[in-house]
């Protein structure tokens, strides 16, 4: 059980990954437009013979249609069945022929596709990552077969997991209006009775250049990539279509929603869920430092008192979803064999409570910014981490260096800044509760 | 007019003859192949032994500090567990600080600090270096080890083992330990519930004071700093840890098999096995067979795509998800593992096809275009290791520790591209043995085991516990003449008689149970031959409902109705009997009498008993009493196969029939205790009572 919640809270880390996170030593980097709209930015690391080619298109699963979810996480298997000039099944191949790896996440927000190559193989990922977007093979065969593989995944991951229910059953009670509401991997059927024009639609409006931003980071030169770039990408035309974006339309919650589910888990989970801003907004930075507080270390709040002290708990997180729009955060907790959840969740009310009244300490808070500033100088320690990192925030916030600029951001968190937002968002009429209990108790 | 038609000319042929560059249709060639540095490291000695090894790199202001012991491994003994515990309770109290008060100097500066039983690791942004120090010098020279931490420790050991007893996986790892290195050996002791109850703060002290002496450790520090300030730094912290000898011990080392041998330990009402190959070999790392043998591996079953293995036990056969291979190299001694998990009815042949790839592997050359394939992959990844700062501190203590060549590393690259198919094959001759293997098989062992006799030299299976313990293969004989059927005619005639139970029409009967601080109540009524209605509720809502009116029937669950079909109906069907071990003879059930086994201290008979629908189910009938004392079913859950054990106990007489007033149900670690509150027989019930809507 602890394994399944560290895998599900790195599952979540991955896909709300916090996005340009700066290091306290500058990183450098080109940025420039294309004609047809690519946003291009070259970050050079001669450190090591590794480059990294990655794309992320700003779509998500908040792009989607209310009766046809899925579709954004759907093409990322799409993305790989190959192209007009790469056959079925040999994209991957190339890219282990030549010694790389390749993977793709799919978020609320937006769509994320690398390959990972010795750095003299350049060329290569600029030839595949361009292919796929120029001409990426939408047709039936590959539809089919992907339609199968999604289902799999969706029981396997979502279904057959332990605590694989978490999110949906989360994001299908906490909104009611924003298309957050339903989770990345969508609804079986949705899927299923797509047809295929539907599937080529999604992809001319939202698998175009003037969509997309193409990082480059590691070992490289500068100036005899750009003209690579140009080789590879400058041939592809402009999306046509009006991009479809939802609004920030989520209304204000006003009462508590509290429910029970039966799943197939070993353990109960109490989760509580409440309304936070999006990543833009000026709270989320204390938002993020307020869960810090709570669980990240022995020492926080939660796990000293649940864990360690009253033994209630045998594990416990609090963490913020890291949402384009405003998202929520979540506080995660399984209660010791033998402890009544609503003993935990007491607990855990009590803690919070003691937030919302009491300024935190200004150790506490001096801890917080050494936490943050740790976490971030790690955050771009890699290759693969910084190019997410820039990919993030150009297409969040149109503006990729605030890399360089997000530690000022928390540096400067005040206690009392982290006291409003514990009175603000953590309310009881802000939030949903739920109660995830062992189906084979109800043999 | 001609200038511009000129010009218009030139542009189209340069138009032209930049997409005559471009040819998509082909991957492009890659550049020539890169360089590839690896930084050096400086060393130096304290005046009390200590080695320190700093790996510079200013790429990012972060320091780690990777404290390990050189030294040889433990025999535990009866208290296996303690030396990992003493590792871990060093973080837990020293002289000077409390555990809180560690936990919350390491979060001020926003560290990490984790002490092991073989060193310890911390890391911090440069400017706590200082204070980062401080911590680590002290959990590493002033550690107390209080009894409390201790006792907490142990006990969530024990939970743990408990939780992972059923699980295969844990069995097989259990079997890898004491069956291929033996109980003679350090690595071959296996962590059970009694060793951890015999560990003591002695025991845990004494490890710590023995073993954590500078003279036999070294200090590996990778970031920002330079070797200078690392002097200065080092001697400060830790010139005040004393040197003193340190045991050495060396170890008969275990021997693969002189035949092939099965191993199995038993997983009641299993629908898989885990299945392991695996046998001790010789090397140490830095052995000059190192890069080659781990080529040979690949091709067999590692790497990230498909090895021999999986192309055969997956992609052809579609036995698993996943079959590996690992040859791993140690100190002491290295070990072979192929590795799956299959289905019960192709347990044998999947051993049938790892055996005949593990012969491949040693007779049939690898072809030129998986060699290179392997070594692209182990190319690339060696590439993108070295963006980790961690990497070179291992590549810097290897190479100290183990005498490499100072060049060991960066001529990595090169001695693996220099591989060829005949070193492959050599790699194969020498450490694959496919005949003299152990066979290790955590699974069912009515079902699978008979089928793996054949496998062992000696045409028979050794049978082990969960941990590993060699038991024997049953406790009590069948007494001669004893048959399934004579056991559940016993069963039914201790209950009441076939008669008796006849004549019950109709029953109903009310139970409770304790879940979590909730009070559930679940009530069941019958009527014979077989309607049914079981209603569950909590805090008197009804939250489940399943009736089945003779032809039809429905599960309600928290409002949503689902009507029964196909084996579900069927199922249903046959659990609506009253009593439906008066139907086991009718020739539409399956019985058979697997042995008598030995059920906390009572013999009880071990049947496996299949309905007429197809499902398995195992009964334990008391030897003494005959009557039914326990049921293991492994029900078919969306999550996988999920085992559940049933007890059964309290039988109370009700108006002649013997029923059971207390079940206790088992899954995994949940335990669900129930108690019979009310039985009436006979009370007349409505047809109503079932109706399906």
């Amino acid at each position: 059980m602890k394994s399944n919640l560290r895998n599900f809270l790195a599952l979540l880390l991955v896909l709300f990954a916090l996005p340009s996170l700066a290091q306290t030593s500058k990183i450098e980097f080109t940025e420039y437009k294309l004609d047809n709209g690519l946003h291009v930015i070259l970050q050079p690391d001669n450190t090591t013979p590794n480059v990294i080619v990655s794309i992320m298109y700003h779509v998500g699963s908040k792009n989607e249609l209310a009766h046809r979810t899925g579709f954004a996480h759907f093409f990322e298997h799409l993305m790989f069945e190959g192209t007009e000039n790469i056959p079925r099944g040999m994209f991957s191949r190339h890219v282990e022929e030549a010694g790389g790896t390749l993977n793709a996440f799919t978020s609320n927000d937006v769509t994320y596709y690398y390959v990972m190559l010795p750095s003299n193989q350049l060329e290569l990922g600029l030839w595949l990552e361009s292919e796929r977007l120029m001409h990426a093979r939408v047709d039936s065969i590959g539809i089919a077969t992907q339609k199968g593989v999604v289902t799999e995944e969706m029981k396997q991951t979502r279904d057959n997991r332990p605590y694989g229910r978490l999110l949906v059953e989360t994001v299908n009670r906490a909104f009611t209006e924003h298309t957050y509401r339903w989770d990345v991997l969508g609804a079986d059927e949705h899927i299923r009775n797509a047809e295929d024009h539907e599937f080529r639609e999604f992809h001319d409006m939202f698998y175009v250049p003037n969509n997309a931003v193409l990082v480059i980071s590691g070992d490289i030169d500068v100036e005899e990539t750009k003209p690579l770039v140009e080789k590879y990408f400058a041939e592809i035309t402009p999306g046509t279509m009006n991009i479809r974006r939802p609004l920030p339309n989520e209304p204000r919650r006003t009462e508590e929603v509290r429910d029970t589910v039966y799943d197939n888990v070993q353990l109960p989970l109490i989760l509580q869920a409440y309304h936070i801003p999006g990543r833009g907004d000026d709270d989320y930075f204390a938002m993020e430092m307020l869960g810090s507080l709570l669980s990240q270390g022995q020492s926080s709040r939660l796990y000293r008192s649940l864990v360690d002290e009253k033994r209630l708990a045998l594990q416990v997180a609090a963490q913020p979803l890291s949402l384009e729009h405003p998202g929520l955060t979540l506080i995660l907790a399984i209660p010791q064999v033998g402890v009544d959840p609503k003993v935990l969740e007491d607990a855990i009310n009590e803690e919070l409570e003691k937030a919302r009244t009491e300024l935190i300490s200004e150790r506490e808070l001096e801890k917080l910014k050494n936490q943050f500033e740790n976490r971030i100088v790690n955050s771009n320690t890699t290759i693969a981490s910084r190019a997410q990192n820039l990919a993030m925030s150009h297409t969040y916030f149109n503006n990729a260096s605030l890399v360089n600029s997000t530690l000022e951001k928390y540096l400067s968190v005040s206690r009392e800044d982290i006291l409003n937002v514990a009175q603000e968002y953590l309310r009881e009429d802000n939030r949903v509760v739920l109660y995830f209990m062992p189906k084979s108790q109800m043999n | 007019m001609k200038k511009i038609f000129l010009f218009l000319f030139a542009g189209i042929l340069l138009t032209f003859s930049l997409s005559a560059q471009l040819d998509r249709s082909q991957p492009p060639k890659p550049g020539p192949a890169p360089v590839v540095n690896i930084g050096d490291y400086n060393m130096f000695t304290l005046s009390n032994g200590l080695k320190v090894i700093v790996v510079e790199n200013h790429k990012t202001p972060v320091i780690s500090w990777q404290l390990s012991l050189d030294i040889d491994p433990v025999m535990e003994g009866d208290a296996k567990g303690y030396v990992d515990m003493a590792g871990q309770l060093m973080r837990s109290g020293t002289k000077n600080r409390t555990k809180q008060e560690i936990d919350e100097e390491i979060d001020f500066i926003g560290a990490s600090l984790s002490t092991y039983s073989t060193g310890i690791y911390a890391s911090s942004l440069t400017r706590h270096k200082d204070k980062l120090l401080d911590l680590m010098s002290d959990v590493l020279l002033n550690p107390v080890f209080p009894q409390d931490e201790l006792e907490k420790m142990v006990e969530q050991s024990i939970s743990a083992l408990a939780a992972n007893e059923n699980d295969a996986n844990f069995m097989v790892d259990n079997l890898i330990t004491s069956v291929v290195y033996g109980e003679e050996h350090p690595y071959g002791e296996v962590v059970t519930k009694e060793k951890l109850e015999n560990i003591t703060r002695d025991h845990v002290a004494n490890y710590y004071n023995t073993y954590f002496k500078p003279n036999t450790a070294y200090l590996v520090i990778v970031g920002d700093i330079t070797t200078k300030e690392a002097k200065e730094l080092t001697k400060k912290y830790f010139k005040n840890w004393e040197k003193g000898d340190v045991p050495k011990a060396t170890y008969a080392n275990p021997q693969a098999p002189a035949e092939n041998t099965v191993a199995f330990a038993n997983r009641d009402g299993a629908v898989q096995s885990v299945l392991a190959v695996s046998y001790p070999i010789e090397m140490q790392p830095g052995d000059p067979d190192a890069i080659k043998a781990s080529v040979m591996n690949s091709v067999l079953g590692g790497g990230v795509f498909s090895g021999r293995l999986m192309q055969n036990l997956r992609e052809d056969k579609a036995y698993t998800y996943g079959a590996r291979s690992s040859l791993s190299s140690d100190k002491v001694v290295g070990r072979f593992t192929a590795r799956t998990e299959v289905g019960n009815n192709v347990t044998d042949s999947a051993l049938v096809e790892i055996l005949y790839e593990l012969d491949r592997m040693v007779n049939e050359p690898v072809d030129s275009e998986s060699l290179e394939l392997v070594k692209n992959f182990m190319n690339g990844s060696f590439a993108r290791s070295l963006e980790s700062p961690r990497t070179i501190a291992n590549f810097a203590l290897n190479i100290e520790r183990y005498n490499l060549p100072k060049d060991y590393y960066k001529t990595y690259l090169e001695r693996l591209a220099a591989v060829t198919t005949e070193d492959v094959t050599a790699m194969a001759k020498k450490y694959i043995k496919p005949e003299n293997a152990w066979i290790l098989v955590a699974g069912n062992k009515g079902e699978v085991s008979p089928k793996l006799a054949r496998f062992s030299a000696a045409n028979e299976v050794l049978f082990f516990d969960p941990y590993g313990r060699k038991v024997e293969s049953s406790g009590a004989v069948i007494p001669e003449g004893m048959t399934a059927e004579k056991v559940v005619e016993g069963y039914i005639k201790a209950i009441g008689g076939a008669d008796k139970l006849k004549s019950v029409t109709d029953q109903k009967m009310k139970m409770s149970t304790e879940m979590q601080g909730m009070t559930i109540e679940m009530e069941s009524v019958q009527k014979a031959p077989d309607k049914v209605l079981i209603t569950v509720s909590m805090g008197g809502n009804v939250m489940q409902k399943q009736v089945f009116d003779g032809e039809r029937g429905m599960a309600t669950a928290m409002g949503q109705k689902t009507e029964l079909e196909g084996k579900q109906l069927d199922e249903m069907r046959l659990q609506a009997k009253m009593f439906p071990e008066l139907d086991y003879a009718n020739g539409e059930y399956q019985l058979e009498l697997l042995e008598v086994e030995d059920l906390g201290g009572q013999p009880a008979y071990k049947l496996q008993v299949t309905n007429p629908s197809g499902t398995s189910v195992t009964e334990f009938y008391d030897v003494a009493s005959s009557l039914k004392v326990r049921t293991i079913t492994t029900q078919e859950t969306q999550m996988g196969p999920m085992t559940v054990s049933a007890s059964y106990d309290d039988y109370r007489d009700v108006e002649g029939v013997k029923i059971p007033f207390a079940l206790k149900q088992q899954t995994g670690p949940q335990t669900m205790d129930m108690k019979v509150v009310s039985v009436e027989l006979n009370s007349g019930v409505s047809d109503d009572v079932f109706k399906v809507e």
